[in-house]
């Protein structure tokens, strides 16, 4: 389980977040929920998204991934939860900029082969990228790359899956294709989601809704 | 755990592979490992070279005086007394003093039945702690017939200079220990026949050296007379080359051995330059580690966004930094391999073309060496794998 124990940024003062619905609050994530992080900008949403991912430690409060606290894991430590149970679509999308889309996706499948190559050719073609998983991740629009960067995250196993402003380059139809992807594969993997945007994603079936500054 | 190939991320972290600064530090460690295998291996072999006529133990010189024999003093005694003894042992700078005391009687050697060889010959005696090689064997109780020899390998080499000429046969140092040679004393009290066998041969003394004890006795027993003054007294000294030692001499009119004392100094100074070369030798070795631990710094910074995305995505800095320091094991190997490979073909020059004629010389690098190339590869692979490891974890 994941465990978020009443944190808040060190760099916001705690007055400032009493009216959260997520910071210095106690939320318990259970396996196969999905969270919808509602939040304005400079409310801490990627801070957030850093923060759980363990690339950012200025926050106050502790989070436990099965009750390990996430401030005594170590690098290797953070790199089996990142292999083996914690999946993230960055905002800023982070993909490997000179290697195509295919090398990017096999870099991150090599890493566990939880799927088979093929997968890769096939959410290609569900999601409209497969004309471009030969060009270099550099050459490709926004859009495409939000679209890698959600396949590259859904090709391992995993039991959360942050997701920072998924869409945020995708138009409704694209962001609806890739949505149905990510529910179909965190549903198999029974995995908990946790959605952060600047607004309500229409398309996502929230179980439960935070907004971190109300 | 299922690891991913390196094959995949290799483009991604090694951008900036041709720097010089890589080629120079490998340049480096392999002329500092040439240096530090060449010069231990020339340390191995000045050891064998001077094993044999080196006049230094535990840290001694050993040289022999005798009292300079002019036309002035020719006709009186010049041996060494008590007075003249208690004299040298006073000085500051002689660390101690034996005669090397002779036979009042008669010796005549035979080499037996197998070389038809007899000689008037003499016998000296002198304290243990001066002799270089003395085996366990070299010791004589009165009633027993075999009387060990030390015999001057210099005797024996003036021997099979001339042993030809007299058709007599040539002997090896094994050969010449194995010949029982009979010694005939006599005396005014009697006559005794004696078998010599050579327990050892010794570099640093001209003389046939018997047991004290035996010489004690035989000089008593047969002559009547206790063992007396000596013409040679063998010193004691830290410095064979002290000031004021050899002005001390000078003003006593002794006249000094002093060739072989020279060569135990020239051995001393080659091993402190050839040890001066080894520790250049690491310090090149060092630098090149150095050289090479900023080329590493230069890869990762270079790599680093790269890198830090691997992480990110679930890379273990572990595993990266043992696949980054796998890539140079094969560099390491071959640098340090054309090393040894140069060591062994200048040690094989060296003997076959320089020292073509000692056969206490291998043509072949001593095992030692061997080890010492293997721990620096050793050494170079950690050191590299360390300075990675460390890199990787910074970069969080």
């Amino acid at each position: 389980m994941l465990q978020i124990d009443r944190i808040r940024p060190s760099f916001f003062e705690a007055s400032t977040c009493t009216h959260s619905e997520l910071w210095l609050q106690r939320i318990d994530v259970e396996p196969g929920e999905r969270i919808q992080i509602q939040a304005p900008s400079g409310s801490g949403k990627t801070s957030l998204t850093h923060f759980l991912y363990g690339i950012r430690k200025e926050y106050i409060g502790n989070i436990r991934y099965d009750e390990v606290d996430a401030r005594s894991m170590d690098a290797d430590a953070w790199a089996d939860l990142r292999r083996e149970k914690l999946a993230v679509v960055f905002q800023d999308m982070r993909l490997f900029a000179e290697p195509t889309l295919r090398t990017n996706f096999e870099i991150k499948r090599q890493l566990t082969v939880h799927h088979p190559e093929s997968v890769i050719e096939s959410w290609a073609i569900r999601l409209g990228i497969e004309h471009r998983l030969d060009t270099p991740a550099k050459l490709c629009s926004y859009g495409e790359q939000q679209r890698a960067s959600i396949i590259r995250a859904l090709l391992q196993p995993f039991r959360w899956l942050l997701l920072d402003e998924p869409f945020s380059h995708l138009d409704d139809a694209n962001a609806k294709k890739a949505m149905d992807l990510i529910l179909e594969e965190s549903e198999r993997q029974g995995a908990a989601i946790l959605l952060s945007d600047l607004e309500i994603v229409p398309q996502y079936p929230r179980t439960r809704l935070l907004r971190l500054l109300a | 755990m299922k690891q991913p190939s390196f094959h995949i991320i290799k483009p991604l972290l090694l951008s900036g592979e041709r720097s010089a600064s890589r080629w120079f530090s490998f340049v480096g460690l392999g002329i500092g490992v040439l240096l530090l295998l060449l010069a231990q291996q020339l340390f191995i072999d000045i050891q064998a070279l001077v094993k044999q006529t080196s006049i230094r133990k535990n840290g001694f010189d050993y040289i022999s005086v005798t009292k300079q024999i002019t036309n002035d003093n020719m006709g009186r005694d010049n041996r060494f007394g008590p007075a003249d003894l208690d004299t040298l042992r006073q000085q500051p700078f002689i660390q101690g003093a034996a005669p090397l005391i002779s036979n009042r009687f008669e010796v005549v050697a035979t080499a037996g039945d197998q070389i038809p060889f007899a000689s008037d010959i003499f016998l000296e005696a002198l304290e243990t702690d001066f002799i270089d090689t003395v085996p366990p064997s070299f010791n004589w109780q009165p009633g027993q017939p075999i009387v060990p020899l030390i015999f001057s390998s210099d005797f024996l080499e003036m021997y099979n200079v001339f042993a030809p000429s007299y058709g007599l046969p040539q002997l090896s140092m094994e050969t010449a220990s194995n010949v029982i040679i009979g010694l005939r004393c006599e005396g005014q009290k009697g006559a005794q026949v004696f078998r010599g066998q050579i327990v050892a041969f010794s570099d640093r003394i001209n003389s046939l050296l018997v047991p004290k004890s035996f010489l004690d006795w035989a000089n008593e027993a047969l002559e009547g007379l206790p063992s007396a003054n000596a013409s040679r007294v063998y010193l004691k000294t830290l410095d064979a080359n002290s000031p004021d030692l050899l002005h001390f001499l000078a003003q006593k009119n002794y006249r000094v051995n002093k060739e072989k004392t020279a060569f135990g100094r020239s051995k001393q100074i080659l091993q402190g330059v050839v040890a001066g070369l080894g520790i250049f030798g690491i310090l090149v070795v060092a630098l090149a580690l150095l050289l090479f631990s900023f080329y590493l710094q230069l890869m990762v910074a270079r790599s680093r966004d790269n890198l830090q995305l691997l992480l990110t995505i679930g890379y273990r800095p572990d595993w990266l930094s043992k696949q980054v320091a796998r890539r140079f094991i094969p560099v390491y190997f071959v640098v340090v391999a054309v090393a040894l490979g140069l060591t062994q073909l200048l040690q094989y020059l060296f003997h076959q073309v320089i020292m073509y004629n000692r056969p206490e010389l291998s043509s072949w690098l001593d095992p030692s060496v061997w080890i010492t190339a293997l721990v620096l590869i050793g050494l170079s692979v950690t050191t590299n794998w360390r300075m990675v490891r460390k890199l990787l974890y910074g970069i969080r």
